[in-house]
């Protein structure tokens, strides 16, 4: 099955060490300076990323990697009227230093992603199959995908 | 529109659904055969993509079908395109006032 996947790819050379960069992308005094309004962040796999967005948005995902001076990677969803779980869309900052400069590259991946239609396809095709064992009067036997996380 | 597409998509649910029109024509009773939530909430979802252009919908008698729209998609990329560009830019601008503040900084103890 192919699929449909919104991936935005922009890097920009900034005239500054990547020490000097990665607070703006950690820290909520210097990333409302760039990007929201306000910001509640925990730099730390796992931790909250939580950012007000053109004033009314807010995004809230969490820290997936963070490693100083070079990359961090966090996922967002959104909170409001309907809530949207974090974990949908992913953005990849990466700071690569280039003499006096740094490349900032950015990766940010909505969805549909790759992984959602390969689940989808993998858990219909497994019950198809299973589906054509049964239907015979075979024995599809126990389930192995039962205890997989879908 | 594009905040509205951008919320709609960010749900795993319609995400799954949007993959499963992607190619094919689907009613609303075979997109809910797919999943174990109930039709009301899978119409739900349903209107939510094509309210947003995510996904369009067009009679057939009396079932109702559905196809993805990728112009909707195309539409959230350049919003993001564009956001992150300007985004960037900021970045760029408030990190090279601050190394250039170091720099003075670091000129006015050496000084």
């Amino acid at each position: 099955m192919s699929t449909q996947t919104i991936v935005v790819e922009r890097e920009v050379r900034v005239s500054a060490s990547p020490e000097t960069i990665f607070p703006f992308l950690i820290d909520p005094e210097k990333i409302v300076r760039w990007k929201g309004t306000d910001a509640m962040l925990d730099p730390r796999p796992g931790g909250i990323y939580r950012v007000n967005v053109a004033g009314k948005n807010m995004a809230r995902g969490e820290f997936v990697e963070v490693t100083p001076n070079s990359k961090v990677v966090s996922t967002w969803g959104w909170e409001g009227d309907e809530e949207v779980p974090p974990g949908s869309s992913t953005v990849e900052m990466s700071l690569t230093p280039d003499g006096d400069e740094t490349i900032v590259r950015l990766r940010h991946t909505d969805l549909p992603t790759k992984e959602s239609a390969a689940k989808h396809t993998m858990g219909w095709d497994h019950y198809m199959s299973r589906l054509a064992v049964a239907a015979p009067g075979g024995d599809a036997g126990e389930d192995p995908m039962m205890n997989m996380d879908m | 529109m594009v905040e509205a597409a951008l919320k709609a998509i960010a749900d795993p649910r319609r995400q799954d659904i949007l993959v499963i029109v992607h190619e094919n024509e689907l009613s609303a009773g075979d997109i809910a055969s797919r999943f174990d939530i109930t039709r009301p909430a899978i119409s739900q979802h349903l209107r939510v993509l094509v309210d947003t252009g995510l996904v369009s919908m067009r009679r057939d008698g009396t079932r109702r079908l559905y196809k993805a729209r990728p112009e909707g998609l195309e539409e959230i990329r350049a919003f993001l395109d564009q956001f992150w560009g300007r985004s960037l830019d900021l970045l760029k601008k408030a990190a090279e006032q601050e190394q250039q503040g170091e720099s003075d900084e670091h000129t006015d103890h050496s000084g």
